[in-house]
Protein backbone atom coordinates (compact mmCIF):
# COMPACT_ATOMS: atom_id res chain seq x y z
CA UNK A 1 0.00 0.00 0.00
CA UNK A 2 2.87 2.39 0.84
CA UNK A 3 4.46 1.68 -2.55
CA UNK A 4 1.12 2.32 -4.25
CA UNK A 5 0.97 5.69 -2.47
CA UNK A 6 4.48 6.40 -3.75
CA UNK A 7 3.26 5.88 -7.32
CA UNK A 8 4.59 2.35 -7.98
CA UNK A 9 2.46 0.83 -10.78
CA UNK A 10 3.56 -2.76 -10.07
CA UNK A 11 2.39 -2.38 -6.46
CA UNK A 12 -0.90 -0.88 -7.61
CA UNK A 13 -1.50 -3.81 -10.01
CA UNK A 14 -0.64 -6.33 -7.29
CA UNK A 15 -3.09 -4.62 -4.96
CA UNK A 16 -5.85 -4.54 -7.60
CA UNK A 17 -5.35 -8.25 -8.27
CA UNK A 18 -5.08 -9.18 -4.60
CA UNK A 19 -7.97 -7.21 -3.10
CA UNK A 20 -10.49 -7.17 -5.97
CA UNK A 21 -11.79 -10.76 -5.56
CA UNK A 22 -12.54 -10.09 -1.87
CA UNK A 23 -14.34 -6.84 -2.62
CA UNK A 24 -16.21 -8.44 -5.53
CA UNK A 25 -17.37 -11.26 -3.28
CA UNK A 26 -18.48 -8.67 -0.71
CA UNK A 27 -20.70 -7.00 -3.31
CA UNK A 28 -22.09 -10.33 -4.55
CA UNK A 29 -22.84 -11.39 -0.97
CA UNK A 30 -24.88 -8.17 -0.57
CA UNK A 31 -27.26 -9.58 -3.19
CA UNK A 32 -25.81 -7.58 -6.09
CA UNK A 33 -25.91 -9.18 -9.52
CA UNK A 34 -22.58 -10.09 -11.10
CA UNK A 35 -22.69 -7.13 -13.50
CA UNK A 36 -23.66 -4.76 -10.66
CA UNK A 37 -20.77 -6.15 -8.61
CA UNK A 38 -18.42 -5.45 -11.54
CA UNK A 39 -19.64 -1.85 -11.73
CA UNK A 40 -19.37 -1.42 -7.96
CA UNK A 41 -15.84 -2.82 -7.99
CA UNK A 42 -14.76 -0.35 -10.66
CA UNK A 43 -16.39 2.53 -8.79
CA UNK A 44 -14.72 1.40 -5.57
CA UNK A 45 -11.28 1.44 -7.19
CA UNK A 46 -11.91 4.92 -8.57
CA UNK A 47 -12.67 6.14 -5.03
CA UNK A 48 -9.78 4.19 -3.51
CA UNK A 49 -7.45 5.79 -6.02
CA UNK A 50 -8.85 9.27 -5.38
CA UNK A 51 -8.53 9.05 -1.59
CA UNK A 52 -5.44 6.82 -1.29
CA UNK A 53 -3.68 9.57 0.68
CA UNK A 54 -6.12 8.98 3.59
CA UNK A 55 -4.53 5.60 4.37
CA UNK A 56 -1.77 5.93 6.98
CA UNK A 57 0.87 3.19 7.22
CA UNK A 58 0.58 1.17 10.39
CA UNK A 59 -3.21 1.20 10.31
CA UNK A 60 -5.02 -2.02 9.30
CA UNK A 61 -5.52 -1.95 5.56
CA UNK A 62 -8.57 -4.22 5.08
CA UNK A 63 -10.97 -2.02 7.09
CA UNK A 64 -9.85 0.96 5.00
CA UNK A 65 -10.71 -0.88 1.75
CA UNK A 66 -13.98 -2.24 3.10
CA UNK A 67 -15.07 1.15 4.49
CA UNK A 68 -14.76 2.65 1.00
CA UNK A 69 -16.42 -0.38 -0.65
CA UNK A 70 -19.29 -0.12 1.82
CA UNK A 71 -19.65 3.60 1.08
CA UNK A 72 -19.86 2.85 -2.67
CA UNK A 73 -22.49 0.15 -2.06
CA UNK A 74 -24.61 2.49 0.09
CA UNK A 75 -24.36 5.19 -2.61
CA UNK A 76 -25.44 2.65 -5.22
CA UNK A 77 -28.37 1.59 -3.03
CA UNK A 78 -29.51 5.23 -2.61
CA UNK A 79 -29.28 5.81 -6.35
CA UNK A 80 -31.28 2.64 -6.97
CA UNK A 81 -34.03 3.86 -4.63
CA UNK A 82 -34.18 7.22 -6.45
CA UNK A 83 -34.47 5.59 -9.88
CA UNK A 84 -36.76 2.74 -8.79
CA UNK A 85 -39.91 4.80 -9.22
CA UNK A 86 -38.99 5.66 -12.80
CA UNK A 87 -37.85 2.19 -13.73
CA UNK A 88 -40.54 0.11 -12.06
CA UNK A 89 -41.25 -1.95 -15.15
CA UNK A 90 -37.59 -2.64 -15.94
CA UNK A 91 -37.11 -3.67 -12.32
CA UNK A 92 -39.90 -6.23 -12.57
CA UNK A 93 -38.37 -7.68 -15.73
CA UNK A 94 -34.90 -7.94 -14.18
CA UNK A 95 -36.31 -9.51 -10.99
CA UNK A 96 -38.10 -12.10 -13.08
CA UNK A 97 -34.87 -12.78 -14.98
CA UNK A 98 -32.93 -13.09 -11.72
CA UNK A 99 -35.48 -15.58 -10.40
CA UNK A 100 -35.14 -17.70 -13.50
CA UNK A 101 -31.33 -17.56 -13.44
CA UNK A 102 -31.35 -18.17 -9.67
CA UNK A 103 -32.79 -21.64 -10.22
CA UNK A 104 -29.49 -22.70 -11.80
CA UNK A 105 -27.37 -21.59 -8.83
CA UNK A 106 -26.21 -24.10 -6.24
CA UNK A 107 -28.36 -23.81 -3.07
CA UNK A 108 -25.35 -23.38 -0.80
CA UNK A 109 -24.04 -20.28 -2.56
CA UNK A 110 -22.80 -17.60 -0.11
CA UNK A 111 -25.58 -15.28 -1.28
CA UNK A 112 -28.21 -17.94 -0.50
CA UNK A 113 -26.80 -18.61 2.96
CA UNK A 114 -26.78 -14.92 3.88
CA UNK A 115 -30.03 -14.03 2.09
CA UNK A 116 -32.32 -14.24 5.17
CA UNK A 117 -30.25 -11.62 7.00
CA UNK A 118 -30.86 -7.87 6.92
CA UNK A 119 -28.20 -5.85 5.12
CA UNK A 120 -26.35 -4.62 8.22
CA UNK A 121 -26.03 -8.16 9.65
CA UNK A 122 -25.11 -9.65 6.28
CA UNK A 123 -22.13 -7.33 5.83
CA UNK A 124 -20.89 -8.02 9.35
CA UNK A 125 -21.03 -11.81 8.83
CA UNK A 126 -19.39 -11.48 5.41
CA UNK A 127 -16.51 -9.47 6.84
CA UNK A 128 -16.09 -11.64 9.95
CA UNK A 129 -16.50 -15.10 8.50
CA UNK A 130 -15.63 -14.78 4.83
CA UNK A 131 -13.04 -12.00 4.71
CA UNK A 132 -11.65 -13.21 8.06
CA UNK A 133 -11.52 -9.80 9.70
CA UNK A 134 -11.39 -9.34 13.48
CA UNK A 135 -14.21 -7.67 15.46
CA UNK A 136 -12.21 -4.46 15.73
CA UNK A 137 -11.48 -4.43 12.01
CA UNK A 138 -15.18 -4.87 11.21
CA UNK A 139 -15.99 -2.05 13.63
CA UNK A 140 -13.48 0.15 11.78
CA UNK A 141 -14.90 -0.77 8.38
CA UNK A 142 -18.50 -0.12 9.41
CA UNK A 143 -17.75 2.99 11.53
CA UNK A 144 -19.41 1.43 14.56
CA UNK A 145 -18.28 0.17 17.96
CA UNK A 146 -17.02 -3.35 18.66
CA UNK A 147 -20.08 -3.90 20.87
CA UNK A 148 -22.42 -3.08 18.02
CA UNK A 149 -20.58 -5.53 15.73
CA UNK A 150 -20.86 -8.26 18.38
CA UNK A 151 -24.57 -7.59 18.74
CA UNK A 152 -25.17 -7.74 14.98
CA UNK A 153 -23.17 -10.98 14.68
CA UNK A 154 -25.13 -12.49 17.57
CA UNK A 155 -28.48 -11.56 15.98
CA UNK A 156 -27.32 -12.81 12.59
CA UNK A 157 -26.36 -16.19 14.07
CA UNK A 158 -29.75 -16.46 15.80
CA UNK A 159 -31.49 -15.75 12.50
CA UNK A 160 -29.25 -18.21 10.61
CA UNK A 161 -29.90 -20.89 13.24
CA UNK A 162 -33.65 -20.46 12.85
CA UNK A 163 -33.51 -20.46 9.05
CA UNK A 164 -31.19 -23.45 8.78
CA UNK A 165 -33.21 -25.43 11.33
CA UNK A 166 -36.40 -24.69 9.39
CA UNK A 167 -34.73 -25.76 6.15
CA UNK A 168 -33.43 -28.93 7.80
CA UNK A 169 -36.85 -29.92 9.17
CA UNK A 170 -38.51 -29.15 5.79
CA UNK A 171 -35.90 -31.31 4.05
CA UNK A 172 -36.55 -34.08 6.59
CA UNK A 173 -40.31 -33.93 5.98
CA UNK A 174 -39.93 -34.04 2.19
CA UNK A 175 -37.44 -36.93 2.59
CA UNK A 176 -39.99 -38.80 4.73
CA UNK A 177 -42.76 -38.31 2.16
CA UNK A 178 -40.50 -39.61 -0.62
CA UNK B 1 -28.48 -26.23 14.62
CA UNK B 2 -25.44 -25.09 16.61
CA UNK B 3 -23.07 -22.22 15.87
CA UNK B 4 -20.25 -24.60 14.87
CA UNK B 5 -22.37 -25.96 12.03
CA UNK B 6 -23.12 -22.43 10.83
CA UNK B 7 -19.40 -21.64 10.99
CA UNK B 8 -18.65 -24.74 8.92
CA UNK B 9 -21.30 -23.85 6.36
CA UNK B 10 -19.94 -20.31 6.04
CA UNK B 11 -16.37 -21.63 5.84
CA UNK B 12 -17.36 -24.08 3.13
CA UNK B 13 -19.12 -21.51 0.97
CA UNK B 14 -16.38 -18.94 1.51
CA UNK B 15 -13.69 -21.38 0.37
CA UNK B 16 -15.23 -21.72 -3.07
CA UNK B 17 -12.96 -19.76 -5.41
CA UNK B 18 -14.26 -16.35 -6.44
CA UNK B 19 -12.60 -15.01 -9.55
CA UNK B 20 -12.97 -11.61 -11.16
CA UNK B 21 -12.80 -11.25 -14.94
CA UNK B 22 -9.14 -10.56 -15.90
CA UNK B 23 -10.42 -8.01 -18.43
CA UNK B 24 -12.09 -6.08 -15.61
CA UNK B 25 -8.94 -6.20 -13.47
CA UNK B 26 -6.92 -5.02 -16.46
CA UNK B 27 -9.24 -2.06 -17.08
CA UNK B 28 -9.10 -1.10 -13.38
CA UNK B 29 -5.28 -1.28 -13.40
CA UNK B 30 -5.19 0.83 -16.58
CA UNK B 31 -7.47 3.50 -15.12
CA UNK B 32 -5.29 3.61 -11.99
CA UNK B 33 -2.13 3.89 -14.11
CA UNK B 34 -3.47 6.92 -15.99
CA UNK B 35 -3.35 9.12 -12.87
CA UNK B 36 -0.81 7.30 -10.70
CA UNK B 37 1.38 9.82 -8.89
CA UNK B 38 2.98 9.91 -5.45
CA UNK B 39 0.64 11.31 -2.80
CA UNK B 40 1.26 13.01 0.54
CA UNK B 41 -0.41 11.03 3.33
CA UNK B 42 -2.51 12.70 6.01
CA UNK B 43 -0.74 13.42 9.32
CA UNK B 44 -1.48 11.25 12.40
CA UNK B 45 -4.85 11.62 14.14
CA UNK B 46 -3.44 13.40 17.21
CA UNK B 47 -1.82 16.16 15.13
CA UNK B 48 -5.05 16.79 13.23
CA UNK B 49 -7.10 16.69 16.45
CA UNK B 50 -4.75 19.17 18.16
CA UNK B 51 -5.00 21.45 15.13
CA UNK B 52 -8.81 21.33 15.23
CA UNK B 53 -8.88 22.00 19.00
CA UNK B 54 -6.56 24.98 18.58
CA UNK B 55 -8.75 26.34 15.77
CA UNK B 56 -11.83 26.12 18.00
CA UNK B 57 -9.97 27.79 20.88
CA UNK B 58 -8.77 30.55 18.53
CA UNK B 59 -12.32 31.20 17.25
CA UNK B 60 -13.67 31.29 20.84
CA UNK B 61 -10.99 33.71 22.06
CA UNK B 62 -11.24 35.90 18.95
CA UNK B 63 -15.03 36.07 19.26
CA UNK B 64 -14.86 36.96 22.94
CA UNK B 65 -12.07 39.51 22.33
CA UNK B 66 -14.34 41.29 19.84
CA UNK B 67 -17.39 41.21 22.15
CA UNK B 68 -15.63 41.56 25.52
CA UNK B 69 -14.50 39.08 28.21
CA UNK B 70 -17.35 39.97 30.63
CA UNK B 71 -18.24 36.37 31.49
CA UNK B 72 -14.78 35.16 32.38
CA UNK B 73 -14.15 38.32 34.44
CA UNK B 74 -17.27 37.65 36.53
CA UNK B 75 -16.55 33.94 37.14
CA UNK B 76 -15.13 32.80 40.49
CA UNK B 77 -12.03 30.59 40.66
CA UNK B 78 -14.00 27.33 41.06
CA UNK B 79 -16.08 28.10 37.99
CA UNK B 80 -12.94 29.00 36.04
CA UNK B 81 -11.02 25.91 37.14
CA UNK B 82 -13.84 23.47 36.46
CA UNK B 83 -15.70 24.74 33.42
CA UNK B 84 -12.87 25.52 30.98
CA UNK B 85 -10.90 22.26 31.51
CA UNK B 86 -14.15 20.30 30.97
CA UNK B 87 -14.86 22.30 27.80
CA UNK B 88 -11.29 21.62 26.60
CA UNK B 89 -11.75 17.87 27.14
CA UNK B 90 -15.06 17.92 25.26
CA UNK B 91 -13.44 19.80 22.36
CA UNK B 92 -10.50 17.36 22.28
CA UNK B 93 -12.83 14.33 22.19
CA UNK B 94 -15.05 15.89 19.51
CA UNK B 95 -11.98 16.86 17.43
CA UNK B 96 -10.64 13.29 17.60
CA UNK B 97 -14.02 11.88 16.58
CA UNK B 98 -14.22 14.35 13.69
CA UNK B 99 -10.80 13.22 12.44
CA UNK B 100 -11.94 9.58 12.75
CA UNK B 101 -15.12 10.38 10.81
CA UNK B 102 -13.06 11.90 7.99
CA UNK B 103 -10.62 8.97 7.61
CA UNK B 104 -11.99 5.66 6.28
CA UNK B 105 -11.36 2.62 8.45
CA UNK B 106 -10.85 4.59 11.69
CA UNK B 107 -12.12 3.17 14.95
CA UNK B 108 -15.01 5.25 16.27
CA UNK B 109 -15.27 5.17 20.06
CA UNK B 110 -18.58 7.05 20.08
CA UNK B 111 -21.26 7.31 17.43
CA UNK B 112 -21.98 10.85 16.23
CA UNK B 113 -25.36 11.04 17.95
CA UNK B 114 -23.90 9.58 21.19
CA UNK B 115 -21.14 12.22 21.04
CA UNK B 116 -23.72 15.00 20.71
CA UNK B 117 -25.84 13.59 23.55
CA UNK B 118 -22.79 13.14 25.80
CA UNK B 119 -21.61 16.69 25.16
CA UNK B 120 -25.04 18.14 25.98
CA UNK B 121 -25.34 16.00 29.13
CA UNK B 122 -21.85 16.98 30.38
CA UNK B 123 -22.46 20.68 29.71
CA UNK B 124 -25.83 20.56 31.51
CA UNK B 125 -24.21 18.72 34.43
CA UNK B 126 -21.26 21.09 34.82
CA UNK B 127 -23.29 24.28 34.32
CA UNK B 128 -25.98 23.01 36.72
CA UNK B 129 -23.33 22.24 39.31
CA UNK B 130 -21.45 25.54 39.07
CA UNK B 131 -24.20 28.12 38.59
CA UNK B 132 -26.91 28.35 41.26
CA UNK B 133 -28.71 31.60 40.41
CA UNK B 134 -32.27 30.41 39.79
CA UNK B 135 -33.82 33.73 38.70
CA UNK B 136 -35.22 33.95 35.16
CA UNK B 137 -35.18 37.53 33.95
CA UNK B 138 -35.51 38.21 30.20
CA UNK B 139 -35.32 34.46 29.68
CA UNK B 140 -36.42 34.44 26.04
CA UNK B 141 -34.98 37.72 24.72
CA UNK B 142 -31.55 37.32 26.36
CA UNK B 143 -31.53 33.60 25.50
CA UNK B 144 -32.16 34.05 21.80
CA UNK B 145 -29.35 36.61 21.57
CA UNK B 146 -26.94 34.15 23.22
CA UNK B 147 -28.08 31.26 21.00
CA UNK B 148 -27.57 33.40 17.89
CA UNK B 149 -24.19 34.66 19.09
CA UNK B 150 -22.99 31.12 19.83
CA UNK B 151 -24.30 29.77 16.53
CA UNK B 152 -22.83 32.65 14.49
CA UNK B 153 -19.42 31.89 16.00
CA UNK B 154 -19.90 28.18 15.40
CA UNK B 155 -20.21 28.81 11.64
CA UNK B 156 -16.63 30.10 11.11
CA UNK B 157 -15.33 27.43 13.51
CA UNK B 158 -17.07 24.71 11.47
CA UNK B 159 -15.83 26.13 8.16
CA UNK B 160 -12.24 26.33 9.40
CA UNK B 161 -12.40 22.76 10.75
CA UNK B 162 -13.77 21.52 7.43
CA UNK B 163 -11.04 23.45 5.60
CA UNK B 164 -8.40 21.79 7.76
CA UNK B 165 -9.74 18.30 7.00
CA UNK B 166 -10.70 18.95 3.36
CA UNK B 167 -8.28 16.20 2.21
CA UNK B 168 -10.15 13.65 4.29
CA UNK B 169 -12.92 11.43 3.00
CA UNK B 170 -16.12 10.92 4.98
CA UNK B 171 -17.64 7.49 4.33
CA UNK B 172 -20.79 8.75 6.08
CA UNK B 173 -21.08 12.44 5.31
CA UNK B 174 -24.16 13.11 7.48
CA UNK B 175 -22.47 11.55 10.49
CA UNK B 176 -19.30 13.56 9.81
CA UNK B 177 -21.42 16.73 9.45
CA UNK B 178 -23.06 16.05 12.80
CA UNK B 179 -19.66 15.66 14.52
CA UNK B 180 -18.28 18.77 12.80
CA UNK B 181 -21.35 20.74 13.89
CA UNK B 182 -20.98 19.47 17.46
CA UNK B 183 -17.31 20.51 17.53
CA UNK B 184 -18.14 23.94 16.10
CA UNK B 185 -20.98 24.28 18.63
CA UNK B 186 -18.48 23.72 21.45
CA UNK B 187 -16.43 26.61 20.07
CA UNK B 188 -19.63 28.68 20.17
CA UNK B 189 -20.18 27.69 23.82
CA UNK B 190 -16.60 28.79 24.51
CA UNK B 191 -17.36 32.26 23.11
CA UNK B 192 -20.52 32.51 25.24
CA UNK B 193 -18.81 31.47 28.46
CA UNK B 194 -16.00 33.95 27.90
CA UNK B 195 -18.36 36.75 26.95
CA UNK B 196 -21.81 36.33 28.58
CA UNK B 197 -22.11 37.70 32.12
CA UNK B 198 -25.66 36.38 32.60
CA UNK B 199 -25.13 33.61 35.19
CA UNK B 200 -28.79 32.58 35.66
CA UNK B 201 -28.85 28.79 35.76
CA UNK B 202 -31.87 28.46 33.45
CA UNK B 203 -30.29 30.77 30.87
CA UNK B 204 -27.03 28.81 30.85
CA UNK B 205 -28.65 25.38 30.90
CA UNK B 206 -31.09 26.09 28.07
CA UNK B 207 -29.60 28.68 25.76
CA UNK B 208 -25.84 28.14 26.08
CA UNK B 209 -26.15 24.36 25.87
CA UNK B 210 -28.60 24.64 22.95
CA UNK B 211 -25.82 25.99 20.72
CA UNK B 212 -24.32 22.48 20.53
CA UNK B 213 -27.40 20.56 19.25
CA UNK B 214 -28.44 23.44 16.96
CA UNK B 215 -24.98 23.60 15.44
CA UNK B 216 -24.78 19.78 15.22
CA UNK B 217 -28.15 19.60 13.45
CA UNK B 218 -27.08 22.37 11.06
CA UNK B 219 -23.90 20.43 10.22
CA UNK B 220 -25.84 17.22 9.56
CA UNK B 221 -28.46 18.99 7.40
CA UNK B 222 -25.77 20.79 5.41
CA UNK B 223 -23.89 17.52 4.81
CA UNK B 224 -27.13 15.79 3.77
CA UNK B 225 -27.97 18.64 1.34
CA UNK B 226 -24.48 18.51 -0.18
CA UNK B 227 -24.72 14.73 -0.60
CA UNK B 228 -28.16 15.01 -2.16
CA UNK B 229 -26.95 17.73 -4.52
CA UNK B 230 -23.86 15.67 -5.40
CA UNK B 231 -26.06 12.64 -6.15
CA UNK B 232 -28.28 14.67 -8.47
CA UNK B 233 -25.29 16.14 -10.32
CA UNK B 234 -23.76 12.66 -10.74
CA UNK B 235 -27.09 11.32 -12.05
CA UNK B 236 -27.47 14.19 -14.49
CA UNK B 237 -23.94 13.71 -15.84
CA UNK B 238 -24.53 9.94 -16.14
CA UNK B 239 -27.69 10.58 -18.16
CA UNK B 240 -25.81 12.96 -20.47
CA UNK B 241 -23.01 10.43 -21.08
CA UNK B 242 -23.96 8.11 -23.99
CA UNK B 243 -24.03 4.38 -23.19
CA UNK B 244 -20.97 2.55 -24.45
Amino acid sequence: MARYQEGDFAAATALVEGISPQLHRFFVAQLASRSDADDLLQETWLRIHRVRHTYRSGEPVLPWFYAIARHVRVDHYRKAIRTRVHEQRLEEISTAAATVSGKGRPPDDLRDVLAPLPESQREVIEMLKVAGMSLEEVARATSTSVGSVKQKAHRAYRKLRETMSAMGSRKGQSGGQA
Amino acid sequence: MIDREIDETLKRVSQTPHAVEPVLLGSIADSVKATLQPVRCLPPTWILACGLALLCAAVAVAGAARAGFYGVEKMNSLQLMLFFPVLTILIAVAATEFVNAMIPGSLRKLSSSALLATNCAVLVGVLGLLFRDYRTEHFLSAGIICLLTGFLHAIPAGLLCWLMLRRGFAVNSVSAGLVAGTLAGLAGVGVLELHCANFEAAHLLVWHTAVVPVSGAAGAVLAWALRWQGGRIAEASAQRTPMS
